[in-house]
């Protein structure tokens, strides 16, 4: 397309708007700091009050749980995630519901692995992402074998041409699982990445990048969280996603890692891994590498917000809206459990 | 003119209140609503603050209270609203009112649990009935089939239903099982794919919708249905169905597999369908009257609530004394008013029975106080169009009672016409006077609430169109004859056989003026002549520039009232008087050209009377040349001299100044200039009872303190400049600018002289009577809509906005500062409509 910025406004103009309005309610450094001065989840409530939050939650009743708290934080995400995929215009839909496929996927991986421990499905539709519903979701426990699953469930889901390299795995146990998981998303990435691409102009700039480092930091988990296991190191290579700046020569030097130590040897190569590696340890007070790479996440969609006219401000702001549940979340959960050792370690958005 | 010519005299109070007597007196002031509390704990957390817990109580039962109504508004209940004010309650009712909404709320929470297991069951049965009733014909049908098929069997298998089929087999050897259910109608296509896929098209599954939808019990809302069976073969396929249907939540029933058995089924579930009616009745009943006991107080206990919650909001706002024994609050209020504040805190105190007295102090402080105009229903609107532009400095003059005036005369100078004047005046009238009842209504009209709102001075545009329309003789673009035209015809130049009808041109030098000068306005026989456009151009923009260039003297006047007031002498030698010079002697000096020139030159003498245009070029170019320019003795003189002087004003404007301040800084004398600058009411404020509270204000807020700013020669010299040059560019720009008025009422005169000759004239000009008739009647519904659309409400909003700017930018910019803030009051009376957090977020 030519002209793009040109004509951005026209059809996303209102959109980008709206979304970066969504972004300055996000909590600064300043909300941080009052929040873990709270003594009791209702001096938690009484707080976000004062934010953007508003009186989200001013009708429940007390006491207050964590997990009210989660729900109505995710409820309000969804209800501004979904306010923004009603009004939008391609190619921003298809934009908008490829970010919901990853929601999908964890979904489709969390009633699996409920119904393999036997727990009734009623009980897991509760915990699933909003944002990942799809209509045949409840019935996925009918599903033995993988074939079963993409063809009775998956086979009308936007997810369907993700599950072709799995349909040939034989059981649906603990491990299959974990690989079905990881196929879902290398080619759920992939296929986000080349449509992202397919966009041009600013937002394959933005977002290929952010897909590039997601892809990586996949490769990564799924190394290190392998080492010591069953998994042999061909399968495990075919898990990589190969859209991120580690492929081709990192993946393959990570295919062979054996311990620790080889992927930290790997990640030295990279300026941004280095970095992220050389600052994680397992040293209580040390940050976990986890949330170092949360971090590092936390700075590509900052700047995201940087460049106009594209679409990677609706993908930051999914993920630090993410990022902001999860760091609320922990502080009421060490809040309610009075552990407040760590109730520092939150990852701060904005200052 | 009292507070609405300059803002109410403020003062900074320290209040020393008994932690017992508190809670009553803030309930005291809250009622009068005259003082405004500042926040004594800034860094302070929401939820650090002292009555944090009653604040949460508070809100603990504003959550029941939205729950009870939001169940009364459900059943449609009205609500009573009696529009009584009850006082806040004393602390102590707080635990009765948590008691009786604690209890209003589990009761609720009761029935509706009883009411939705109840409607749950009603549901299950209900969609049980339909399933026995659906499958039913189903069953008939595959009968029906069975029995045709048997009569008919040359009949190939395409031909016989698929149920058919299948049921013949079941009566030959195979036993297929079924399952039936009730599920969303919206989720059927899905469902039946799944279905199809699972089971690889082993099942069949036949489906009919349920007529009248069904109510969910849980959110109360009504949904489709369809009624399905399912047919299957073997346990496995049974066990895959069953979990489909589990996975899209559709209900299954047992149902018989034998017709008397269906029957005797249903015939049980209408009977306890009935059973469950009656005791969901009396269950609704008691929901029902429950609300409606509720209904009556829930308004009165919402405002109750509120006042609590502001109550405490406005606590944690205060200091605590050391000894805790007291609490400590800093408010500004008007100086007028401490002694009702006064009484108002012995009332508290008598009310909570408290020994001490409570003490109001007055203190002395630096900071600017909060600006507070009285303002009644009238002045209001007036006052709201001055501080939309900005909240005037504390007591500096406000331009709002000017406003009332200057804002809709100016209006009416762009809209002169006396018909729409009219309409405008009626309308504004209606909703005077139909103040109470409209008010009511109109809370949630933005819309209608704008114009509502605008009511009275919507009154005095139309009063004054309605006179400008008059002088200008425009009547929805006609003009009256009321007194008889000055101007006869001359027989013989206007003869009307033999003149050229196309063009009555009035030629003032045509012996047939007569009468005199019309008694007022304009003379009705320039309605008719060709060139009525060209004299009433000329009499609209001199009256424009007349009035514009009045209207900035007056500005400017009104700045030398605000120099006088805060002691600035500097300002009027070096500034107004320069500047007041420079106007008069150049645009002082056209009007009072224009008004010779209408007063020397008359009817007879047009010729030769002088262009003033062009004069006034030639005054700033010096040029003398042609004779005929010149028409009083010492012109060229008197001119240059004006000229002179205006040049003049400019560097005296511009230098003056900086130069003297440059030189009391030199000699030392700064501190005078400082000390007028930032303490002038410290000086004139002889206050009795000053307690010094300097260290307070140091602790509390350093940032307030004002910091003498090092005197910096440049920096003065850039500021005087800028202004310098914004007032000489701005006088000429601006006096163009109030040209407007002659262009808006030019486009309105016109607009609606095409609107009567393109609608009106039309029905007019028929040749048939009857027709002329019709269309009389409809070309006028045409023109009245066009006239109130256009012409009223259009044009009115255009005038609207002109003498808009025309107030804000030419004339506030003569005098008016506007960087002061207004006084928000801690009152209840906003409570009503808003709940406390709206109210402080604006307060912020």
């Amino acid at each position: 397309m030519e002209y793009h910025d040109l004509y951005f406004n026209i059809d996303h103009g209102y959109l980008e708007g709206i979304v970066r309005g969504f972004k300055s309610g996000i909590l600064k450094q300043g909300d941080y700091l009052n929040l873990v001065q709270c003594e009791t989840l209702e001096d938690l409530k009484l707080h976000l009050q004062s934010t953007d939050y508003g009186n989200f939650l001013a009708n429940e009743a007390s006491p207050l749980s964590v997990s009210t708290i989660d729900d109505k934080l995710k409820e309000k995400m969804v209800i501004e995630f979904n306010h923004m995929r009603n009004h939008c215009f391609e190619p921003l839909a298809t934009f908008l519901d490829y970010i919901t496929y990853s929601y999908m996927i964890d979904n489709i991986i969390l009633l699996i692995t409920g119904t393999l421990r036997q727990r009734p499905i009623n009980e897991l539709i509760p915990k699933c992402h909003p944002l990942g519903s799809f209509e045949q979701m409840e019935a996925i426990h009918i599903a033995s074998t993988p074939a079963e699953l993409y063809n009775a469930v998956l086979v009308d889901t936007p997810l369907a041409p993700y599950f072709m390299d799995c349909i040939s795995e034989q059981d649906l146990d603990e491990l299959h699982i974990e690989i079905i998981r990881n196929t879902l998303y290398k080619a759920y990435l992939e296929d986000f990445y080349q449509f992202c691409k397919s966009l041009g102009g600013a937002t394959s700039e933005a977002m290929c990048e952010a897909l590039a480092f997601e892809a990586d930091r996949r490769a990564f988990i799924i190394t290190i969280n392998s080492i010591g296991t069953e998994l042999s190191k061909e399968d495990r290579a075919k898990l990589y996603p190969r859209c991120g700046k580690l492929y081709p020569d990192g993946l393959s030097l990570l295919g062979r890692a054996d311990d620790q130590d080889q992927v930290r040897a790997v990640a030295d190569f990279y300026g941004d891994y280095k970095e992220i590696f050389d600052g994680a340890g397992n040293n209580p007070g040390d940050k976990t590498l986890e949330d170092k790479f949360f971090e590092h996440e936390v700075k590509l969609m900052k700047n995201s917000f940087m460049m106009q006219f594209q679409f990677g401000v609706f993908y930051a702001f999914v993920k630090l809206k993410e990022q902001e549940n999860r760091n609320i979340v922990w502080i009421a959960e060490c809040v309610a459990q009075r552990h407040r050792a760590k109730i520092d370690s939150y990852i701060p958005i904005f200052q | 003119m009292g507070s609405l010519f300059r803002s109410e005299d403020m003062t900074l109070c320290q209040l020393f209140l008994q932690s017992e007597a508190s809670y009553a007196c803030v309930s005291e002031l809250g009622e009068l609503g005259l003082v405004q509390f500042r926040d004594l704990n800034p860094d302070v957390n929401a939820f650090q603050r002292k009555f944090v817990n009653e604040v949460r109580r508070c809100d603990e039962m504003e959550r029941k209270l939205r729950f009870l109504e939001k169940e009364i508004k459900k059943d449609g209940i009205p609500m009573l609203d009696t529009g009584d004010n009850p006082d806040a309650p004393v602390p102590r009712e707080m635990i009765d009112l948590e008691a009786t909404f604690e209890k209003l709320e589990s009761e609720m929470n009761d029935v509706n649990a009883n009411t939705e297991a109840l409607k749950k069951n009603f549901l299950e049965l209900t969609e049980l009935k339909h399933i026995l009733r659906k499958t039913q014909t189903f069953f008939d049908e595959a009968e029906h089939h069975n029995i045709q098929a048997m009569h008919e069997p040359m009949v190939t298998d395409d031909n016989v239903g698929l149920l058919g089929e299948e049921v013949a087999r079941t009566s030959q050897a195979l036993k297929l099982g079924f399952v039936a259910g009730v599920i969303l109608r919206e989720r059927i296509p899905a469902f039946e794919r799944m279905l199809w896929r699972v089971c690889r098209g082993n099942v069949f599954l036949k489906q009919a919708e349920i007529d009248s939808p069904l109510e969910d019990p849980v959110t109360g809302d009504k949904v489709d249905k369809s009624v399905f069976i399912i047919f299957f073969q073997g346990e496995q396929l049974k066990s895959r169905v069953k979990k489909i249907c589990e996975g899209f939540r559709a209900t299954l029933y047992p149902c018989p597999e034998t017709q008397s058995e269906r029957r005797e089924m249903a015939i049980g579930v209408m009977t306890r369908i009935e059973d469950l009616n009656t005791v969901l009745g009396q269950t609704q009943d008691h929901r029902h009257r429950l609300l409606v006991a509720a209904a009556k107080n829930i308004k009165v206990w919402f405002i109750k609530v509120r006042k609590i919650k502001a109550i405490y909001h406005t606590l944690n706002m205060f200091n605590l004394d050391v000894t805790q024994k007291c609490l400590i609050a800093e408010c500004w209020c008007p100086v007028a008013d401490l002694d009702r504040i006064q009484q108002a805190l012995h009332r508290g105190n008598e009310r909570s029975g408290s020994s001490v007295p409570s003490i109001l102090n007055r203190m002395n402080t630096r900071q600017e106080p909060p600006t507070y105009n009285r303002l009644n229903k009238f002045t209001s609107v007036f006052q709201h169009i001055v501080d939309a532009y900005g909240v005037a400095s504390y007591r500096e003059v406000n331009p709002a009672p000017w406003t009332i005036i200057s804002f809709p005369f100016l209006f009416a100078i762009m809209f002169g016409d006396l018909g729409h004047g009219t309409v405008m005046l009626l309308f504004a009238l209606f909703l005077i006077l139909r103040e109470k009842q409209i008010a009511a209504k109109v809370a949630d009209n933005e819309i209608f609430g704008m114009f509502f709102n605008g009511r009275y001075i919507m009154m005095l545009m139309g009063a004054f169109s309605i006179y400008t329309g008059l002088i200008y003789n425009d009547i929805f673009s006609k003009s009256l004859n009321i007194f008889g035209s000055g101007w006869k015809p001359d027989p013989v130049m206007y003869d009307y056989y033999k003149m050229d009808k196309s063009s009555y041109k009035i030629n003032p030098n045509a012996s047939s003026y007569s009468n005199g000068p019309y008694p007022i306005g304009l003379d009705p026989v320039w309605a008719l002549a060709l060139n009525k456009i060209t004299i009433t151009n000329s009499l609209k923009m001199k009256i424009s520039v007349i009035f514009g260039v009045i209207h900035m003297t007056f500005g400017l006047s009104l700045s030398l009232l605000n120099h006088r007031y805060f002691k600035k002498p500097l300002n009027i030698y070096c500034e107004f008087i320069p500047q007041l010079i420079f106007m008069c002697s150049i645009f002082g000096y056209l009007i009072m050209v224009i008004i010779v020139k209408w007063l020397k030159f008359t009817e007879k003498d047009t010729r030769i009377a002088p262009n003033l245009i062009i004069g006034l070029i030639n005054m700033f170019l010096f040029n003398y040349t042609k004779e005929s320019d010149l028409w009083y003795s010492g012109q060229k003189g008197f001119q240059i001299f004006l000229v002179m002087v205006a040049g003049f004003c400019v560097p005296w404007m511009l230098c003056v100044k900086p130069y003297i301040l440059w030189k009391r800084n030199k000699s030392g004398q700064t501190n005078t200039y400082t000390l007028i600058n930032d303490n002038t009411y410290q000086q004139e404020n002889d206050v009795p009872e000053v307690v010094h509270h300097v260290d307070i204000e140091n602790s509390n807020e350093p940032d307030d303190e004002i910091e003498e700013k090092e005197f910096d020669i440049g920096e003065v010299l850039i500021g005087q400049a800028i202004h310098t040059i914004e007032y000489c560019l701005g006088c000429i720009s601006h006096t163009a600018s109030y040209l407007r008025l002659w262009a808006l009422s030019l486009a309105h005169g016109q607009l609606s002289e095409v609107l009567w000759s393109m609608v009106l004239q039309i029905a007019f000009q028929m040749n048939s009577q009857i027709i002329s008739t019709i269309m009389i009647i409809v070309c006028f519904a045409f023109w009245a809509t066009l006239t109130v659309i256009i012409l009223v409400l259009m044009e009115g909003m255009s005038a609207f906005l002109h003498a808009l700017r025309l107030h804000w930018v030419e004339f506030q910019s003569k005098f008016y500062k506007g960087d002061g803030y207004l006084f928000i009051p801690f009152s209840f009376d906003n409570l009503i409509e808003y709940s406390v957090e709206e109210t402080s977020s604006r307060r912020r």
